[in-house]
């Protein structure tokens, strides 16, 4: 029984399907690779899989992470390999490393940051946009309220945006963020463009995902899971 | 359209990934290097088109020859619709993303009839003209197809020719003819045996309702006679099936193991529409699915036949898939059973792998009425599937039912709800400690008289009588474990009056559409009200069509097409089943 950690990209063709679509694809492209998968026990088995924290509908990424079991002793270039041989265009792994033997079933539970860039159009100026965004870093609360949500209820976004700056990106300005996200709560990046006032419609191109990783042990509470263990395994 | 303009499309609408292209298994040929270029419409939405095995077929058997291309469209949903209307864009192919008025065919299967305002629908945000005398030599030529074929009149105006019956070997005739001019290729289309060009045709009315008689102009060919695959088993089967990123109606490999069925119902006009019974080998399938998993990776096979234990090696077959594919985590799934302790035998050996309901279709509720149908099951027969079913374990069956069958009294029905109650009882009685979670589920559907059927003449029921008969079935089956479901009578009403109708109905249909009608199927969208002033605006009867008993020497509007059992053989039938009410 062995454990890999992919990193994959999900580009333009594919960023239109949901999470649950990436989950059941890279399932399907897995069995199509022939890779000998752990299977979960009763009536109806499905392959051992773990995904890392959700990527918006509508995004891109170059950092998304799922976890998978192997029956067989295999070399990780191996996996990579043959499962692209399988990945429809825009999905591709770019990174398998495998976890040590004792190593529990990885949830990627303790990643707690992700950075996005997000492409603006130019319906928006540079100055405006700086405006907007100053005011924003310097409001002491950031009350949303979260409609969707079962209970419903209100957050505080002001503490879970870690960074926020305006860069010039190859093709117009682009919003850069650091946000908190995980179980334990997190902000959207469609919260932090609604937010500055912006309009998903008219002013974002594309929302990427930059980054997925934890923050430093002294930042977290006592007892959550430590380690920076997503920016150091990179080979 | 520009690609960027359609990603602002997307970012609108919900479930984007219906209109994105590159499932896994999609072909992608040279648009340039093709002689013909084909569309193939499913006029439904994505999830419902994807899990249809027959434009998958088609889809494959086109793009296997090195001249000819297609590629599919499935209905857009009504808010990809309203931005496409806004956007003023035109309907694309998935694949290419090409305006449908592009390609040279159009090919639209017409799965049942309350698909039918999609289609035209689909035409119209392509910005080709639904009705086929409007189009010129610029528009591509719409050929229809599918079950909907068995009677095409109502439907007659909207295509320039509809294929009668199977399209593996007949679709390639129809794009090897589809070149030149509108005329030139309508010509050599109507010369194809099984292709119906509704244009060289004349329609005689002979009263209200069906009928009348449809006559060749020119000498085109009458009757028309269902085109149909002599060897099954040598036909092409798409085993690099295509797997789609949504969640579809079913997300698995099809592996189609027999095509029609020698039982007869007499109600039955899958049964007739696809005669004879044909099989594919043992050999040939087991082949298949290995293929067909290791291409697509989808994690369930389901065996697809009209009674799936009818296939001579059924046994088999169940064993070697669930020997080969079980321990890779591959499900075997059986949608089609009988209710016999055979077909539990065979239910039993995939449990390991699948566990869901058992679905028997009793049809009716009494063994006379069933002999009437001549569907071939006993109450004996049903109890000790049944019985089989409880004492290996199942504790869920799923039953179907029609109401408003010809000969049906009050009784009958009233013999669905006691049957049902019975059923209970001695499920609960068999499965003792585990009685908690048995559970029946009943659906109820209103009887639809369906052309080249014994039944064909029948007037359904009236709605009012449809809807009385079912709030008896509501009333006396309120257990807990018995889940009932129904079909709207007015939507039963509807489908029987387009299945049995004319080509008068294709003004009905057109108009209804104007007003606005489309997913006729889906509950949240079905507009009974919109039909009936679509009926009345065109001075019709929806009752002539779908209640009338019809004469039985009365010439009808789908007599041209041939499908299979002539029309004395279909009046012997319909005359045993009401004067003896006897097999
Ligand atoms: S109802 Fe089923 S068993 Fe009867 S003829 Fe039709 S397909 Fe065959």
């Amino acid at each position: 029984m062995a454990q890999f950690v992919c990193r994959y990209r999900k580009g333009d063709e594919l960023r239109w399907i949901s999470h649950l679509d990436v989950k059941r694809t890279l399932e399907r492209a897995l069995r199509r690779a022939g890779l000998p998968l752990a299977l979960t026990q009763g009536h109806n088995p499905h392959p051992k899989l773990s995904f890392g924290p959700p990527l918006p509908l509508g995004a891109t990424s170059d950092v998304e992470l799922f976890a998978l079991h192997v029956t067989e002793a295999m070399d990780a270039d191996q996996v990579k390999q043959r499962l692209n041989e399988q990945l429809p265009a825009g999905l591709q792994v770019t990174e398998v490393w495998s976890l040590p033997a004792y190593r529990k079933k990885e949830t990627f539970g303790n990643i707690d940051l992700a950075g996005y860039e997000v492409a603006l159009t130019d319906s928006i100026g540079r100055e405006d946009l700086q405006r907007r965004v100053d005011q924003l870093l310097a409001s002491p609360q950031l009350i949303v309220h979260r409609g969707g949500e079962r209970p419903e209820r209100t957050v505080d976004l002001r503490p879970l945006i870690h960074r926020l700056e305006v860069v010039e990106g190859d093709d117009g300005l682009v919003l850069r963020m650091r946000l908190r996200t995980g179980s334990h709560g997190g902000a959207r990046p469609q919260e932090v463009i609604a937010l500055l006032g912006l309009d998903e419609h008219e002013h974002v191109k594309r929302y990427h995902r930059t980054e997925l990783s934890t923050r430093p042990s002294e930042d977290r509470r006592p007892g959550a899971a430590r380690g920076k263990r997503w920016r150091r395994q990179r080979r | 359209m520009q690609i960027s303009q359609f990603e602002a499309l997307l970012a609108r609408v919900n479930k984007p990934a219906r209109y994105i292209d590159g499932e896994w298994n999609a072909v992608h040929k040279d648009w340039e290097a093709a002689r013909v270029r084909l569309a193939l419409l499913y006029p439904d939405v994505y999830e419902v088109g994807m899990s249809h095995l027959g434009l998958q077929i088609l889809y494959h058997v086109v793009n296997s020859h090195p001249d000819y291309l297609a590629e599919r469209c499935y209905a857009p949903w009504t808010d990809m619709e309203a931005e496409l209307r806004r956007a003023g864009a035109p309907l694309t192919s998935l694949e290419s993303r090409r305006p449908l008025s592009d390609f040279d065919v159009i090919g639209i299967t017409l799965p049942y009839e309350l698909t039918y305002t999609n289609a035209l629908n689909m035409l119209d945000l392509a910005g080709i003209p639904p009705r086929a005398a409007d189009r010129t030599d610029d528009h591509p030529l719409v050929i229809g197809g599918g079950p909907g074929a068995a009677n095409p009149e109502p439907m007659a105006d909207f295509f320039d020719a509809i294929l009668v019956g199977e399209g593996e070997e007949a679709l390639l005739e129809i794009l090897e003819a589809s070149h030149g001019g509108r005329a030139e290729a309508l010509a050599r289309l109507a010369a194809i045996p099984g292709v119906y060009v509704p244009s060289r045709y004349q329609y005689s009315p002979a009263g209200a309702g069906p009928v009348g008689a449809v006559t060749p102009v020119n000498g085109a060919q009458c009757p028309i006679t269902r085109r149909y695959v002599a060897d099954l088993d040598a036909a092409p089967f798409p085993t690099r099936q295509l797997v789609p990123y949504l969640d579809t109606v079913h997300s698995r490999v099809t592996l189609e193991i027999m095509r029609g069925c020698a039982r007869g119902c007499r109600f039955c006009q899958a049964g007739a529409f696809y005669r004879p019974r044909r099989e594919r080998k043992l050999d040939t399938l087991l082949r298949q699915a290995e293929e067909a998993v290791a291409a697509t990776g989808f994690d369930e096979i389901s065996l697809l036949a009209f009674t799936s234990v009818d296939h001579s090696q059924i046994e088999e077959l169940v064993t070697g898939l669930t020997r080969r594919l079980g321990a890779r985590g591959v499900g075997v799934a059986l949608p089609s059973l009988r209710a016999d302790a055979f077909s539990v035998a065979i239910a039993n050996q995939i449990r390991q792998v699948r566990k869901s309901g058992l679905t028997f279709a009793p049809e009716a509720g009494t063994d006379r009425l069933r002999a009437v149908l001549r569907k071939q099951m006993s109450e004996e027969e049903l109890f000790a599937a049944a019985d089989a079913a409880f004492s290996s374990g199942w504790f869920r069956l799923k039953l179907y039912f029609m109401i408003g069958l010809p000969t049906e009294t009050e009784e009958d029905v009233e013999a669905i709800a006691d049957l049902v109650q019975r059923l209970l009882a001695f499920g609960r009685g068999a499965l003792g400690p585990r009685r908690g979670r048995l559970q029946i589920s009943v659906s109820v559907a209103g009887f639809v008289p369906k052309p080249h059927t014994p039944f064909q003449w029948m007037g359904q029921d009236e709605t009012e009588a449809l809807a009385e008969k079912q709030r008896l079935l509501q009333q006396t089956l309120r257990a807990r474990a018995v889940k009932l479901s129904w079909t709207d009578p007015a939507v039963s009403a509807l489908e029987a009056a387009i299945s049995r109708g004319d080509r008068r109905l294709g003004a009905v249909i057109h108009r209804a559409w104007q007003l606005g009608a489309k997913f006729d199927s889906w509950g949240e969208h079905f507009q009974f009200a919109l039909w009936e002033q679509a009926f009345s605006e065109c001075g019709l009867r929806l009752s002539d069509y779908a209640n009338q008993d019809l004469p039985l020497d009365a010439a009808l509007a789908w007599d041209h097409i041939a499908c299979g059992l002539g029309k004395s053989a279909l009046r012997a039938e319909a005359e045993r089943a009401l004067g003896r009410g006897e097999a």
